[in-house]
């Protein structure tokens, strides 16, 4: 089974100050520290574990510049047979955007299975996987949180609102958005990362894959990013379980629910 | 003068008395060099391990180590039943020699033995048979009656049958020489145990005593080659091994070896770690051989202790018994040496969470009378492990943290000096490219973001400015020095920290390092490769104390009795002891008590390593429990230590054990400046 597996570099954001640049539509990025978006990690380890068990390819493809090119030789690392990196240039990107240059590379690849993050936790929008197989004409399954390979199928378990799981057979090819928890991403070490720059790293820019300028128009537009405003604080309520009920149902009330 | 020996072989019998001598020595030379030939494949089949650095080193370590024993008597009686058969073995090498030469027909030693001064030795090795002869008995005793439960798991029938062999060459020669004593009316020297032999001898009875004078000497010589066999099939291999273990022992302590020796970049390397045992060191593969099974080193170990699945003792014997397996004495019964081994020896043999369990204290390696290595062994396994993604999962996201943000909290780089203005410690200077400063504060991960360890920092800043020293941090340019990476088995994110903290350094000129934490002390020691001048703080605030610049004011509270914890990594793998006990004793009127376990005895804290990220679920109690019911045991109701692991330990383990009414931790550095 040949599988691939959309991947992307983000910045780690825990515990970062951030701050807006002057523009005003954009985070100040110089000074953080990039990874692998975490749900992309598990999309890796769900796409080796299947070539492991059944043979085939896995091919990672980011979009991205030369730096971006880390989590890449991360998912050959951990088993990816090869790697497809599509430098946008100074190209602005958005989810649809990303959508349409990943269909056009994949369309010209041997695939069986397509997996991606259910979202990255720099724009969290959660779009580009099902964009995708709209763009690829694909079934899909998103927030995957489990996956068989069945007979030319696959059984998915999608997580649904309110803690409900469904399980479902898809046709392959198709395409999976995979939910973290899906499995352990297996460790990969400093010097398999090192060692894994011996594994073919495609490059491509966007006129090799036939786009022309004009094609290329982001759908989004943004307007102004803001850090959310400061709202006022909780209120720690002391005192004996009596005490804090009767103040808990008071506070209920002002504030109009009735019990 | 007569030689009994050539009296033996003499007469009718003397020409096929020779014969037989040579006989029985190359028959049992032969199967010797049959056997020793697997055990010599193996070790070099082993890695490099460069060992003949340091010489004069070498062999006074040689001396003080191998010859006087002096680690035999840290276990008292042992130590004593040990010397004493060592040096009748040393002794009686010469006898054992004449008694074999003269059957060959070669008596080299004879002039010798016919001098004064042989006559005398002729006393001192009859006095040395006694000396033997009495240990063995002792320690057959000892087995059969006291069976200390360090001996648990060990080749006791081995035991038996060699001391039994050895008293059994004492007899034989005892009653050799009486029986000749009594034939020819001849003693040469003073000779209490063949004196002693005469008593169980039929003095007038000619006949019988010369087949006992003829017996004793034959079975002597056929014990001596029987014995000689059995050394490298049993443990008492370190017969012949001991001493060159001993000579080529690490000299380094606390250091760990580098991924492959004679490697300059790791990452032109295949792979990393050991999987197999020829990936092991041949002094590593030596190591094995040179155990005795004692099992010092398991009755000091702290993992052992509270239950989790390590003894370094029978680490060391699975993987001799795998060796040995692998590398067999009869060449047909090597099944598997080649193609896929059916249980692998890192993981199966050798358990994961044995290797996770070990938090590289030292205690093992401080023990042991002939110097086996075990950090190294199990660092090198962990590597393998690593490499291989079987660590715990719980080490992907500190290890990615560590490589993003150069802390193991995932903290952002651009905060690490927050500390500073959170624990109001006032102006402190942070360093930038080309700046000079006397002491460089390397402050490391945890008492940068841990709060409880960030008081250390702030007191040692406190400090510091007290003394009117001229002084600077790196901030967000520092990162964690690797220290627990390397010992996790993540070679390669530690070469590439060494990498980037060796950089910083170089762009700043300082005197000397001054560190919170003893295993950054230790890493920039040891594990990297500029020859810094580093210090822990106790180092450097003894010396000011020293120098006159600070003197402690305030008394400590007479009410309170102190006893210090030795950390790991400051005690008894830099033999830092003294200093942090003189600068607490600076403290006007401290009462300070010892722990029955203390300085190179100490017992770990729980660890600064893995033991931070992963639980070994089989454990009866934690390690800082059981350190501070140590510590009630003395009476103190204040426990100091000198590393933030030990301190966040100790905090949690007197919560988690209800000991908050008895007994209290605290910092030296903070003790040491709350006297101001």
């Amino acid at each position: 089974m040949n599988i691939i597996v959309c991947v992307k570099r983000v910045p780690l954001t825990q515990e970062v100050d951030l701050e807006i640049d002057d523009t005003g539509k954009k985070i100040k990025e110089d000074a953080l520290a990039y990874v692998i978006n975490d749900w992309d990690n598990y999309a890796i380890e769900a796409a080796v574990q299947f070539q492991e068990a059944l043979g085939g390819e896995v091919t990672a493809v980011t979009i991205g510049n030369e730096d971006d090119e880390e989590v890449l030789r991360r998912a050959l690392a951990m088993g990816a047979d090869r790697a497809v990196r599509i430098d946008p240039g100074d190209l602005a990107l958005d989810g649809y955007l990303n959508a349409r240059i990943l269909a056009k590379t994949i369309s010209e690849l041997d695939y069986d299975l397509i997996l991606t993050g259910v979202q990255s936790e720099d724009q969290n929008t959660g779009m580009v996987g099902i964009m995708l197989a709209e763009q690829l004409g694909l079934a899909h399954a998103a927030v995957t949180n489990g996956v068989e390979s069945d007979d030319g199928a696959a059984k998915v378990r999608v997580e649904l609102e309110g803690g409900i799981d469904e399980v479902s057979r898809i046709q392959l090819p198709a395409l999976l958005t995979i939910q973290t928890g899906i499995n352990e991403p297996r460790y990969v070490s400093i010097m398999g990362i090192r060692k894994a720059k011996k594994k073919e790293l495609k490059v491509m820019s966007l006129e090799d894959l036939g786009f022309a300028p004009e094609d290329l128009t982001p759908q989004t537009r943004i307007e102004e990013v803001f850090l959310p405003p400061e709202t006022e604080g909780a209120e720690m309520i002391e005192g004996d379980p009596g005490t804090t009920a009767e103040t808990i149902i008071r506070i209920m009330g002002e504030k109009g629910v009735t019990v | 003068m007569v030689s009994f020996p050539a009296l033996v072989l003499q007469g009718a019998c003397g020409i096929s008395g020779h014969m037989v001598m040579w006989v029985i020595a190359i028959v049992a030379l032969t199967v010797f060099a049959f056997i020793i030939r697997s055990r010599i494949d193996l070790l070099l089949a082993g890695q490099k391990d460069p060992r003949f650095s340091n010489l004069k080193q070498r062999f006074r370590d040689l001396v003080e180590y191998g010859f006087i024993q002096k680690r035999q008597p840290r276990y008292l009686w042992a130590g004593v039943i040990h010397i004493m058969i060592f040096w009748g073995f040393v002794v009686l090498g010469l006898r054992s020699l004449d008694l074999v030469t003269e059957g060959l027909g070669f008596p080299i030693f004879r002039p010798f033995m016919h001098s004064p001064l042989g006559v005398f030795y002729n006393s001192v090795k009859d006095v040395f048979e006694l000396i033997v002869l009495i240990a063995c008995i002792w320690a057959i005793l000892r087995r059969a009656i006291v069976k200390p439960k360090r001996y648990e798991g060990s080749h006791t029938l081995e035991a038996y049958v060699v001391l039994g062999l050895i008293g059994f060459l004492m007899m034989t020669d005892m009653l050799f020489e009486g029986s000749g004593i009594l034939l020819t009316g001849e003693a040469q020297g003073w000779l209490p145990a063949a004196w002693i032999g005469t008593l169980f001898l039929p003095e007038n009875n000619p006949g019988v005593l010369s087949v006992i004078f003829r017996a004793t000497y034959w079975l002597h010589i056929l014990a001596f080659f029987v014995f000689l066999n059995l050394l490298p099939l049993f443990k008492h291999f370190h017969i012949i091994t001991a001493l060159p273990n001993v000579f080529f022992r690490k000299q380094n302590k606390g250091e760990i070896k580098p991924a492959r020796y004679g490697v300059d970049d790791i990452f032109e390397l295949e792979t990393l770690g050991v999987e197999k045992i020829e990936d092991f060191t041949w002094k590593h593969i030596l190591d094995l051989y040179t155990c005795t099974e004692c099992g010092r080193c398991t009755d000091n170990c702290p993992a052992n202790a509270i239950g989790r699945p390590l003894s370094p003792k029978e680490l060391t014997i699975k993987l001799r018994d795998h060796a040995y397996k692998k590398y067999p004495i009869l060449p047909s019964s090597a099944a598997n040496k080649q193609g896929e081994e059916p249980v692998p020896m890192v993981g199966g043999i050798i358990g994961l969470d044995e290797l996770w369990s070990c938090t590289t204290c030292g205690a093992c390696e401080e023990e042991c009378p002939v110097f086996i290595e075990y950090i190294d062994k199990i660092i090198d396994m962990r590597r393998h492990v690593l490499e291989t993604s079987q660590n715990p999962k719980t080490f992907n996201q500190i290890l990615m943290f560590v490589e993003k943000t150069g802390n193991p909290f995932g903290k952002p780089a651009a905060k690490r000096a927050d500390w500073v203005k959170e624990q109001e410690a006032g102006d402190v200077k942070i360093l930038k490219e080309g700046d000079r400063v006397d002491v460089l504060y390397y402050v490391d991960g945890y008492a940068s973001f841990d709060p409880q360890s960030q008081k250390i920092a702030a007191a040692i800043v406190k400090g510091l400015k007290l003394a009117g020293m001229d002084f600077g941090i790196l901030g967000k340019r520092e990162k964690d020095t690797g220290h627990q990476v390397r010992r996790m088995g993540e070679e390669g994110l530690f070469q590439v920290l060494v990498e980037e903290n060796t950089e910083t350094l170089s762009s700043i000129d300082f005197k000397w390092i001054v560190t919170t934490d003893p295993h950054a002390y230790n890493a920039l020691k040891k594990d990297y490769p500029e020859p810094y001048k580093v210090f822990h703080y106790t180092q450097f605030f003894l010396s000011l104390v020293e120098t006159g610049h600070l003197r402690p004011q305030r008394s400590a509270d007479r009410s309170d009795l102190y006893t210090y914890h030795d950390p790991c990594y400051l005690g008894r793998h830099n033999g830092i002891y003294d200093e942090p006990r003189r600068l607490l004793q600076s403290i006007p009127e401290l009462r300070l008590v010892e722990m029955a376990k203390s300085r190179d005895r100490s017992f770990c804290c729980g660890g600064g390593d893995v033991m931070l990220w992963h639980e070994i679920e089989q454990e009866e109690m934690r390690m800082a429990e059981k350190r501070v019911r140590m510590a009630l045991d003395t009476g103190a109701n204040v426990m100091v230590t000198a590393c933030p692991f030990c301190l966040i330990h100790f905090e949690d383990a007197i919560k988690t054990g209800g000991f908050e009414d008895r007994i209290r931790v605290v910092d030296l550095m903070e003790l040491f400046m709350s006297a101001f």
